[in-house]
């Protein structure tokens, strides 16, 4: 998983308080991303999976595995309601 | 008046010829209505005869009885069972209207396109108007919409179902609209400063409770009339309403079916 991660294009979205409040167009929902996701939402974009494990392990001291881990469930769970997801490599 | 549009291409209607157009304005939107159908015109004079205008020169709005069958690429256009709406940046059309049911269901979804750009929208909450500022009641069907509205002061209700909440004149405003439950016709044409939105949830006590900006965001946008499904307009709706409730208090509302609501509100 070494491709960049990207915002769902078709999202609106505003941030608000810290949150990001993000509705999709096509079916109307709305969600609301808590702190962390928030901030992933914010710095992730563009960035591929191992800039965002090599930052975090640095800034936070924490274990490369233990990083990757979390972002990887993050990556999975805005995966799964097509907010983000990793563009396949080569096509920025 | 005009859309504002994204390619400055401009998209005239052309008008029915020796039709006088019924001039009305609902929340400071001027609108010409050319119907040639009796049956159509006569009681749309009457459903909205509280909205007439005087000012001629109104937004037009033509309607053809038969249903489209080729749809250009107009700016936007919506389908409505066997009825449709084509917006262009000068005009509307109103296609395949057979009865005031259809067409005021349009009427509704063209102004939700035309407040947009203007900060404008239009949401399923009760106005009443309470020591001359609006109090908005809302709520998905059910939530006791025509029920707060009812309890209200005769005079005092600008609309039992369709708010029409717009910024102008540096405050947001809440307009009186022609759009009433059950299909009745009523509906004052005034617009009056906005105090406050109250979710509404009825409970066996009154009791209210301020949201946050977030919280405000989440309860609003289900209950917004929002037709378009592009990106942009999703985000010009989003940043109307992250304004209004950055000004506005947004609270929720618990309330039994009776008028003691009031007392927590004032309090």
């Amino acid at each position: 998983m070494s491709g960049e991660i990207t915002r769902n294009p078709k999202l609106a979205w505003r941030e608000v308080d810290g949150a990001m409040v993000i509705i999709s167009p096509e079916d109307s929902q709305v969600h609301e991303l808590n702190e962390t996701a928030s901030l992933f939402w914010k710095h992730a974009e563009g960035k591929t999976l191992d800039e965002l494990v090599e930052r975090i392990s640095a800034e936070y001291e924490v274990a490369r595995e233990t990083a990757r881990a979390d972002l990887e469930e993050l990556l999975a769970a805005l995966g799964e309601k097509q907010l983000m997801f990793v563009a396949p490599e080569g096509k920025g | 008046m005009h859309l504002e549009k994204t390619d400055g291409v401009v998209h005239p209607v052309e008008t029915l010829d020796g039709c006088v157009p019924l001039h009305i304005s609902i929340g400071s939107v001027p609108l010409s209505l050319f119907i040639r159908e009796p049956a159509l015109r006569e009681p749309a004079s009457r459903r909205y005869r509280e909205f007439a205008d005087h000012s001629q020169n109104g937004f037009p709005i033509v309607l053809r009885k038969t249903a489209k069958q080729v749809w250009e690429s107009g700016e936007f256009s919506y389908l409505l069972d066997d009825a449709g709406l084509v917006l262009r940046s000068q005009g509307a059309e109103f296609h395949g209207v057979r009865h005031e049911y259809a067409l005021d269901s349009l009427l509704r979804i063209l102004l939700t396109m035309v407040l947009l750009p203007q900060r404008g929208f239009l949401l399923h909450g009760a106005t009443v108007v309470r020591d001359g500022r609006a109090y908005i009641f809302f709520g998905r069907s059910g939530a006791g919409k025509s029920t707060v509205a009812s309890l209200s002061p005769k005079g005092s209700v600008l609309t039992d179902e369709i708010s029409l909440i717009r910024y102008s004149d540096g405050c947001w405003q809440a307009h009186g609209t022609p759009f009433w439950g059950e299909f009745r016709a009523a509906g004052q044409n005034r617009l009056v400063p906005v105090a406050g939105f109250y979710l509404l949830k009825q409970a066996t006590e009154e009791r209210v409770e301020i949201l946050s900006v977030k919280q405000a965001l989440r309860a609003l946008l289900p209950c917004v009339l929002f037709f378009a499904g592009e990106k942009s307009a999703h985000e010009t709706l989003l940043r109307t309403l992250l304004g209004l409730t950055q000004e506005i208090p947004c609270h929720r509302l618990y309330f039994r079916r009776n008028a003691e609501f009031w007392r927590v509100i004032a309090a």
